[in-house]
């Protein structure tokens, strides 16, 4: 099979980041492969190691390759950044129709990708690229078994009141939560090996792209710091007081009962 | 072009959820600034009771009837949405920050090539028509206000609780029955099974109350106190990633950065330290309360409330206290 993973380097959940200007954030240098994309990568090699092919791990990123390394070094055979000057302040779905137009004449089954990027949260690339190509997708999967002779997905996808079973005809696109698989910790030497690994480099122009191709649907117009909530208000009274307290609290200042 | 501020109806089991009613509201709320309509897109059949509940949050809605659409597949919905929208060219599309909403928006985005504003907490709507979308970014470190190019429809997902239901909306819609919009050969998915959630009331993204335990519930099956005191506040119960990776509690409960984001009224975290994978998961709940036995615990940063003291004292006698002062509102 051939799979292809997007990933993405993002900012640590332990990172500090906070609002510099209406335009600009402050982002402590803490940065990791988003979690959920690790779990796409990972669930792309064991189906890898279950009906052989090839895994590539795909990027948009002017700056950032070290999740195309953990890729590697986790144990995927191939490695592309696209990055150009003119994504700098593309939206989702600009970068969307970019990996798109780089993936549409690659002979691929599956496309794997995290549920959504831990720093912009927004859950757009994946569905997007799908749409793009013209495959299925599925999003937030927690169970995958494929039959590579029928070429078909069966799929466990995570809905509000319980779990849904569905098939899907491949090739596909499904973005991947958590619970479907425990990445794996990569050797250190898989993690030397993958320093030096070979990463092909493409533009906008060789995708036949232009800067109004990647033009922005939607912008942000501001940062805001987020709503910060009074200081605690701590029931000191003893038990059982501090209970009936806390309850005559719950209703009669905050109204919530 | 209509103009119209639409909403996507949700419903399960036929019953339509609050997320629907909230939005519905805004809707309304935005179309006194700028004299739109406000109209309800309902897709899947035996609808009557749908239908009887949305009349009086919109001017119109748009029914389309068919037994494709349910249960969901974005297969079904996004061509029948997207020949609808292209007909009437609304101004604004919203729908809940849910399973479906998240499935369906960024693709039917992508399709008709507008905006598209994700999991937002709050909507403004400008005199002049302006839309801006506020949403989390970084888990809830930061916050972004969104804006929109020209294209139409302005689209967004929006989580629970970010509006009030409009006691009294006013309204009496029109139902347009719409002749739904399916290929069968693109409906290449299919739904084979659906397993309901054991014990699961609402999903605690969708609870008004949600009750928790971190690791300091010290086992398993301690969780039953917790439980309790959900049942008597017809809330749900969430947790912590520690116990969710010690096999204690489902994944589907846990809130946090890798888990679920949650809006709730009330939020009472029990044995909770407060480590920011989970605090990020409840920046936006109304109203915050912790207990724990460590006075300094960091819980206590993102409170409104909170009582240092033992939680296996605490939490029945709670439960005790919010069922005597419930009876006496009966």
């Amino acid at each position: 099979m051939e799979i292809y993973v997007l990933v993405k380097q993002v900012p640590d959940p332990e990172a500090i980041v906070k609002v510099k200007s209406d335009s600009e954030l402050e982002i402590e240098n803490k940065y990791f492969t988003s979690f959920f994309d690790e779990i796409a990568i990972e669930a792309g090699l064991k189906l890898k190691e279950k009906t052989g092919g090839k895994v590539t791990v795909l990027t948009v990123d002017n700056r950032r390759v070290d999740a195309l390394r953990r890729g590697i070094s986790m144990g995927a055979d191939d490695a592309v950044q696209i990055a150009d000057p003119a994504l700098e302040g593309a939206d989702q779905f600009a970068l969307a129709r970019t990996l798109s137009t780089y993936l549409k004449d690659k002979p691929f089954d599956l496309i794997l990708t995290g549920r959504q990027a831990m720093d912009d949260d927004a859950g757009i690339v994946g569905p997007a690229v799908a749409e793009c190509l013209g495959i299925p997708h599925i999003h937030s999967i927690i169970g995958l078994e494929v039959d590579d002779q029928k070429k078909e997905a069966k799929v466990l996808r995570e809905v509000e009141n319980g779990k849904e079973s569905l098939t899907c005809p491949l090739p596909a696109l499904f973005t991947c939560q958590k619970g479907l698989n425990v990445p794996r910790i990569p050797l250190v030497m898989n993690v030397m090996k993958a320093m030096k690994a070979q990463i092909k480099k493409v533009d906008l122009a060789s995708l036949g792209l232009g800067p109004s191709d990647v033009s922005p649907y939607i912008k942000i117009e501001k940062y805001v710091p987020p709503p910060k909530r009074p200081p605690v208000k701590m029931v000191k009274e003893d038990f059982p007081q501090n209970v009936k307290t806390l309850v005559k609290l719950l209703r009669e200042e905050a109204k919530v009962i | 072009m209509s103009n119209d501020i639409w909403v996507l109806a949700e419903h399960h089991e036929g019953k339509v959820k609050k997320i629907t009613f909230e939005l519905l509201s805004a809707g309304i709320d935005f179309s006194k600034k700028t004299g739109q309509e406000v109209a309800a897109l309902l897709l899947g059949s035996g609808l009557e009771e749908a239908v009887k509940s949305l009349t009086p949050f919109a001017d119109k809605i748009y029914l389309m009837d068919a037994p494709s659409f349910t249960p969901y597949t974005s297969d079904a919905y996004l061509a029948s949405i997207a020949s609808l929208i292209k007909e009437h060219q609304p101004s604004i599309l919203l729908g809940g920050a849910t399973s479906t909403g998240k499935d369906l928006f960024p693709r039917l985005a992508m399709h008709l090539q507008t905006g598209y504003a994700p999991d937002c907490t709050g909507l403004s709507m400008g005199e002049d028509g302006k839309l801006t979308a506020r949403r989390p970014l970084f888990g809830g470190k930061v916050f972004a206000e969104m804006a929109f190019s020209e294209a139409r429809p302005r689209m967004a997902t929006v989580r629970n609780n970010a509006f009030l239901v409009n006691e009294n909306p006013g309204k009496s819609a029109k139902v347009i029955s719409v002749p739904p919009h399916i290929d069968p050969s693109l409906l290449k998915k299919k739904v084979t099974g659906f397993e309901k959630a054991t014990g699961a009331k609402l999903d605690i993204t969708e609870a008004d109350i949600v009750v928790a335990a971190g690791r300091g519930i010290k086992a398993p099956e301690n969780f039953k106190l917790i439980e309790d005191l959900a049942d008597v506040l017809n809330g749900s119960v969430g947790t912590t990633r520690a116990t969710v990776d010690e096999g204690w509690r489902d994944l589907k409960d846990q809130i946090g950065k890798s888990g679920k984001n949650i809006s709730a009224k009330l939020y009472m975290a029990f044995g909770i330290s407060g480590a920011i994978h989970h605090v990020l998961g409840i920046g936006t709940c109304k109203t915050v309360v912790a207990v724990d036995t460590d006075p300094n615990a960091l819980i206590f940063n993102y409170a409104d409330y909170g009582i240092a003291g033992d939680l296996f004292q605490i939490v029945p006698a709670l439960t005790e206290e919010f069922k005597k002062a419930l009876v006496a509102d009966q």
